[in-house]
């Protein structure tokens, strides 16, 4: 049984994981992505299905980190257009 | 070479009990202090929880106006809780990392649990910048 504390907790975690991308896209997507999954199911009153979801999601950010690692490796050598600020 | 190594330990023990002393020393005065001035140190503590600094306070509602899309005439105090604006728990959980971003923090699970207003974000922020640069 999954309690919403455990749900956030897991939404807060991949965000801090996807935070530490060196590259900007990554870090936007990752933050856009996990934001919508979890608005997505956020009305799920099933709880089988939420744990399914959650179960999902901690996979995924197994896999979030072991890829920010190998992302980590080799970093982009010119900062991003997007992230220089407007002069 | 035994009897060389044993008066080489015999000369770091005292000096460690003597800064285990100085340590209990400073304790001690520490706690006099709370014994004697226990009432005006809570009053003390008082005073620093509620005086988040304003500029704190606009900084942080200006990230949540951003956030959750408010028009730039919603009426914001300092007081204003989140849900009352408009943000579900996720709406809150981003607040908190687009603050830690932005002070550059970093918010443990329990406190980030418990913001449900600008004004203890905004005091949790001060808390957590003022212990920073003593780290």
């Amino acid at each position: 049984m999954v309690s919403r504390s455990e749900v956030l907790s897991l939404c807060r975690a991949m965000l801090r994981a996807g935070r530490q991308y060196p590259h900007y896209n990554l870090r936007e997507y990752t933050k856009r992505r996990t934001l919508d999954g979890f608005r997505m199911n956020k009305n799920l009153t099933d709880q089988s299905k939420v744990n399914e979801a959650y179960a999902e999601a901690k996979a995924q950010l197994v896999v979030l980190e072991r890829s920010v690692k190998f992302h980590s490796l080799y970093p982009p050598k010119t900062k991003n257009i997007m992230e220089v600020k407007l002069q | 070479m035994a009897s060389l190594s044993t008066t080489s330990l015999s000369f770091k023990a005292p000096s460690t009990r003597i800064s285990q002393v100085l340590k209990k020393g400073s304790s001690f005065q520490s706690v006099t202090f709370g014994r004697f001035t226990s009432s005006t140190s809570k009053s003390l503590r008082l005073q620093i929880s509620c005086a988040a600094k304003a500029e704190t306070v606009q900084k942080v509602s200006d990230i949540v106006k951003e956030q959750l899309a408010l028009t730039a005439d919603t009426p914001l105090t300092a007081e204003s809780k989140f849900t009352a604006l408009g943000a579900d728990s996720l709406d809150t959980v981003e607040i908190v990392m687009a603050l830690e971003e932005k002070f550059n923090i970093s918010v443990e699970e329990s406190d980030a649990q418990n913001i449900t207003t600008i004004q203890e974000a905004a005091d949790l922020i001060e808390d957590l910048v003022q212990k920073k640069p003593a780290a």
